[in-house]
């Protein structure tokens, strides 16, 4: 089994978010902004069969071989997080059949508002919402919201339709995650995309510096513990931990 | 043993705890993709209450040669000459050779040697001096489990257990999310399967020699695991 150093092997990105709100075509969205000047590998989860690898293989924006997908059965949110086996097999295989890749995406089976990577298998990840989902979604935060490492809100086309305040969710998100980035994006929004090409190299270019820490967004959105230093943000890693854990002043 | 003991982590633990690790659905080996073939038994009319004789059926068919196919790959690998590897593998390779003769279904081939790597990067990890097999190659479930055993201290008839065990404990978990009953119920099954593989458990651990490996074949089950493997809108991988 092939083991690079983590800042010589491909960055590994994972694309989370609940069903329907544009995993997959983000990604097919990075691989056409991105195919021609890095190498590109990418692992799709699905709940049933290769549904998104079909997808992406049939969108032609990556040689065929190079999506691959894992089998999550019934549970999506297990492959990702508490047993990573068969996607940390996938990916290190797609890197060692295609050494030296510079990122792997892997798209997580569409889930829940919960659902994050662990960092045993990713080294960063975008969580994915749309405006179609409703306005509201980011407000009421969850740990891929407002943690992860970029939150995309997806379909911004589609506002006028939905009756959804784009500026007004991106300010929600942005409030939600504490000044996090957070990317209003579109396919049909050319500098939404320059602006998510950005994101992304700047990030490997981190990786690849060594400068990039992966960060567990954790199982649950952190809550506020009034005490006499003025509080702290609980960051909670299993509901039973006790509180000895990231305390951050706020 | 195969590799000597240097710098191994100093730490002793009783055989049954090893099997209980193993057999655990919670370790990280990526198991939780199977179902046995439960998932295509059902859909190909296999009644829910027939799952408590599905699962022993396994143990008189599939489970003798996966228990078999586990406990001469223990003895190989334990036996092994000191400091060769080599010989290990090979006979390790031959053992295979069999075991995938008595195991017809290349559905059933291809999740044992997905699911035997899976334990074999737990096995590398916790287990160093299995790491010079294990490495070589992808083997099929049965066999890393069977080189794990030796390695990490699991007696011959745990290991015929722990294979009995899994097997029925992943038909019972599959079963309550395709066809969820009364999960206490179901929990029995499991020890019934077990009872009627226990009568077998003393032959099978003193299985030694390649050619003995049991050859029980079951048509059905091979058939449904085919079948599995190219159902639309599937839950389980296998």
């Amino acid at each position: 089994m092939p083991e690079f150093p983590p800042s010589e092997r491909a960055l590994r990105l994972g694309v989370a978010g609940p069903v329907g709100t544009g995993k997959s075509s983000l990604i097919a969205l990075i691989c056409r902004a991105l195919a021609d000047e890095i190498r590109i590998g990418v692992i799709t989860n699905d709940i049933y069969t290769d549904e998104d690898a079909r997808l992406l293989r049939s969108a032609g924006v990556l040689d065929p071989d190079r999506i691959r997908s894992v089998e999550t059965g019934a549970c999506p949110h297990t492959a990702i997080r508490d047993d990573v086996t068969a996607n940390l097999q996938a990916v290190e295989r797609l890197e060692g059949d295609y050494f030296p890749l510079d990122l792997v995406l892997v798209e997580s089976g569409g889930d829940n508002l919960t659902a994050t990577f662990s960092p045993a298998l990713i080294d960063a990840q975008i969580f994915v919402l749309d405006v179609a989902g409703g306005g509201d979604v980011a407000r009421k935060g969850g740990p891929g919201i407002a943690r992860a490492d970029l939150l995309v809100v997806n379909k911004t086309d589609l506002a006028e339709y939905v009756g959804v305040d784009v500026e007004l969710m991106v300010a929600d998100a942005t409030e939600a995650r504490e000044g996090g980035p957070v990317l209003a994006l579109s396919r049909r929004d050319e500098s939404s995309i320059a602006r998510l090409r950005q994101w992304l190299l700047s990030l490997l270019s981190d990786h690849r510096a060594g400068a990039h820490e992966p960060q567990d967004p954790g199982p649950m959105a952190p809550h506020f513990h009034a005490d006499e230093d003025g509080g702290y943000v609980h960051s909670h890693e299993s509901a039973d931990d006790a509180h000895d854990h990231r305390h951050e002043p706020v | 043993m195969l590799v000597n003991s240097i710098d191994l982590p100093a730490r002793t633990n009783a055989s049954a705890t090893l099997a209980m690790l193993l057999a655990d659905s919670r370790l990280p080996a990526g198991a939780h993709v199977s179902s046995n073939g439960v998932e295509a038994g059902l859909r190909r009319g296999l009644d829910p209450g027939e799952i408590a004789d599905y699962m022993r059926a396994r143990m008189a068919t599939v489970v003798r040669v996966e228990a078999g196919a586990a406990v001469i790959a223990r003895h190989l690998t334990e036996h092994g000459p000191l400091s060769a590897a080599g010989i290990v593998i090979d006979r390790l390779g031959d053992l295979e050779i069999e075991w995938a003769a008595r195991t017809p279904s290349p559905a059933l081939r291809d999740i044992a040697i997905a699911l035997g790597a899976g334990l074999a990067r737990i096995g590398q990890r916790i287990w160093p001096q299995t790491a010079e097999v294990l490495r070589t190659r992808p083997l099929p479930r049965p066999i890393v489990l069977g080189i794990i055993a030796a390695g990490a201290g699991i007696g011959p008839d745990d290991l015929v257990r722990l294979v009995a065990y899994d097997d029925a404990q992943t038909v019972a978990a599959a079963v309550l999310k395709l066809e969820p009953t009364d999960p206490i119920r179901v929990t029995e099954w499991v020890l019934d399967a077990c009872a009627a593989i226990e009568g077998s458990v003393s032959e099978l651990s003193r299985l030694t020699r390649t050619e003995a490996l049991p050859a029980a074949g079951a048509p059905l089950i091979e058939d449904w695991a085919e079948v599995q493997s190219l159902l639309p809108r599937r839950l389980f991988r296998a």
